[in-house]
């Protein structure tokens, strides 16, 4: 049920589009893993999943499927099953022959495919729900009967378009549950489309980040928070914090102050914008001793903006700006003086420019 | 406020379709003669009887047989069109190009084209007298020709609008769930398309059967479908024959009011209505 997945070169040009939809994209999804597929909207996301489906055919490059080119390979011949943003449960069949629909149109006797598809219910925690008409069905439920009938099909690869993004955020938490289950019950391998950062945290092994048809950087969520390999990825990854400035000797100048490379790293000589997350900054009393492996900065608090329960600060160090977040019942106000602490593992360069 | 909005609307309707089905009933019934004294009488359904059963017969048979066709043909090149090929593009602009032709001039060209004296016997080089009598014969080919060349293209582009709008994304996720095109074709978009299909139907069975010029003009003289066995009393001489042309309408109307409330009944059993 699980294959490996490879994308080599990809390009998608849309008839009469300027620019191409996909370009070059690259990468490599193991037999059971599960990659997240991470970008704004029209970054081509969802061009890279039809195009692995086979509901459109690439420009360029090839796609392959446990090391065999799939080009010209028909969707249905593929193994690939996807789940939509809407559910799209066929309207006439009840909820157990949708989640039976592959093993029917494979020949199946129809007994032996309303078993098997009540195993797949079960799976969803949907046992019992079989002879519904699919209009009787809640959003979420939806949703599962689709994850269901995908699963059923048992593909060698999974596609999920933003297959939670219409839930609620509780329901989603639930999805969010229930695919870990099953790659757990099951293992197969995923490729799921999101916008959702979060999500693409919770749910993935890897994230590729796309913007504009270009794959950014392709690796671990961890990775893709603390060691950007562009500015363009740290800003997408909602990083708040940058601070251009000139490496030399290893340590990276800014007008914040000098901070040397983490133990182990090396930074390229030359401009370069150091990017930190604002997570990571800690706020402390002016007279604080900096624990080691930190940078402390005396700074000032700028700004503080309501979070609920958290809440957001601009500090300034002389020009140089610092983001932070503290619990919201932290009475640190505008004006108050201060002591950032900056992990130095936490801090990255980047080239100047966004690419 | 919303009743006093579309009370316009109502009005109009109501005038043409009450005002002329009661004016008919009434002329029916006997109590609207041009000459003489109103009296209820069922005399006017009584006085062609035999010819109005024929009629029926035959209206009837004409408007299953164009209907039928209709709907066979049309979700066929429906379901071509939406492949969006080349082919599918053809289908799709010979559909558009034969909806404005009204039905006399369809009715003349078939008429041209395929009676004894035709093009196409001309073409093929077959003598007149060898040729199947296809206007004006017993089985009425050329009228049920004609209305399955019109209204399949209506059809046509009825459920291809559906298939491409409402059934493209569940084909798409048939496809990736293994189905092949057969499969997908009958597990899928027949299925989703019945409905349109159903309403099309409808639409057609009531129109051919109570349509008069083109049975007139590419049928035979005897036996008379309904609509033509109404305007031909209708226009004679003897005033008595009104109230027979009326009763004729009556009953065309009455099968069309039924054929309606079937067909609804019909598509209210489809899984899609709900």
């Amino acid at each position: 049920m699980s294959a490996s997945l490879a994308l080599d070169s990809l390009t998608k040009v849309f008839d009469g589009a300027a620019a191409p939809a996909l370009d070059g994209v690259s990468l490599t999804v193991d037999a059971g893993e599960c990659l997240a597929i991470l970008g704004p909207s029209g970054s081509g996301k969802s061009s890279v999943l039809r195009a692995i489906a086979g509901l459109d055919a690439p420009t360029a490059g090839r796609i392959l499927v446990d090391g065999a080119d799939v080009a010209g390979v028909a969707p249905e011949r593929r193994g690939m099953a996807m789940v939509f943003q809407r559910p799209l449960l066929f309207p006439h069949l009840s909820v157990l022959d949708n989640v039976a629909f592959a093993a029917t149109v494979a020949g199946q006797p129809k007994r032996e495919a309303r078993a098997d598809a009540r195993q797949f219910l079960e799976l969803v925690q949907l046992e019992g729900f079989g002879e519904r008409p699919v209009t009787a069905l809640s959003g979420g439920q939806e949703q599962r009967v689709a994850i269901a009938r995908a699963l059923a099909a048992r593909p060698r690869v999974l596609l999920l378009d933003e297959p939670f993004s219409a839930l609620d955020p509780e329901l989603r938490t639930d999805m969010h549950a229930l695919l870990r289950q099953i790659r757990q019950q099951l293992n197969p391998t995923i490729v799921m489309v999101t916008h959702d950062r979060d999500e693409a945290a919770v749910v993935a092994d890897r994230v590729a980040l796309l913007s504009a048809g270009r794959l950014l950087q392709h690796d671990t969520v961890e990775r893709l928070y603390t060691r950007p390999v562009a500015l363009a990825v740290a800003r997408l990854m909602g990083g708040r914090i940058e601070l251009p400035g000139e490496v030399r000797d290893g340590v990276h100048r800014s007008a914040l102050g000098d901070i040397a490379a983490p133990d182990g790293e090396s930074w390229p000589e030359g401009p370069g914008m150091l990017v930190v997350r604002h997570e990571a900054v800690h706020v402390s009393t002016l007279e604080a001793a900096v624990p080691v492996g930190m940078v402390g900065v005396e700074v000032v608090v700028a700004d503080r903006r309501a979070r609920g329960p958290r809440a957001e600060i601009t500090l300034a160090s002389g020009e140089a700006m610092l983001e932070a977040e503290v619990p919201a019942s932290r009475p640190l106000v505008v004006g108050q003086r201060a002591t950032a602490h900056i992990p130095r593992s936490a801090c990255t360069v980047v080239p100047l420019d966004e690419r | 406020m919303s009743v006093a909005l579309v009370a316009p609307a109502v009005a109009i309707a109501a005038f043409v379709v009450v005002g002329g089905i009661g004016m008919s009933l009434v002329q029916s019934l006997g109590l609207l003669p041009l000459v003489g004294v109103p009296s209820l009488s069922l005399d006017a359904y009584l006085a062609n009887g035999d010819e109005l059963l024929t009629g029926l017969g035959l209206s009837l048979g004409i408007a299953t047989a164009s209907t039928v066709l209709s709907c066979v043909i049309g979700l066929t090149a429906a379901v071509v069109i939406t492949q969006g090929r080349i082919t599918g593009r053809l289908v799709a602009a010979l559909s558009a190009l034969t909806i404005p032709v009204p039905h006399l001039i369809g009715a003349a060209a078939v008429g041209l084209l395929i009676s004894d004296a035709g093009v196409l016997p001309r073409m093929l080089g077959i003598d007149g007298t060898d040729w199947p009598d296809l206007v004006g014969g017993p089985w009425w080919v050329a009228v049920v020709l004609e209305y399955t060349w019109k209204e399949s293209a209506f059809v046509a582009l009825v459920v291809a609008g559906v298939l491409a709008s409402r059934v493209a994304r569940y084909d798409e996720t048939a496809a990736l769930l293994g189905a092949s095109r057969a499969r997908r074709l009958r597990h899928v978009v027949i299925p989703l398309a019945t409905p349109a299909v159903i309403v099309s139907a409808i639409i057609i069975f009531v129109y051919t059967f109570g349509s008069y010029e083109v049975a007139w003009l590419l049928g035979r003289p005897y036996p008379e479908p309904l609509p033509v066995l109404a305007f031909r009393l209708f226009d004679a001489i003897s005033l008595t024959s009104r109230p027979e042309a009326a009763a004729v309408a009556v009953i065309t109307t009455a099968v069309s009011l039924v054929v309606v409330a079937l067909g609804m009944a019909l598509l209210r059993r489809t899984p899609l209505w709900r």
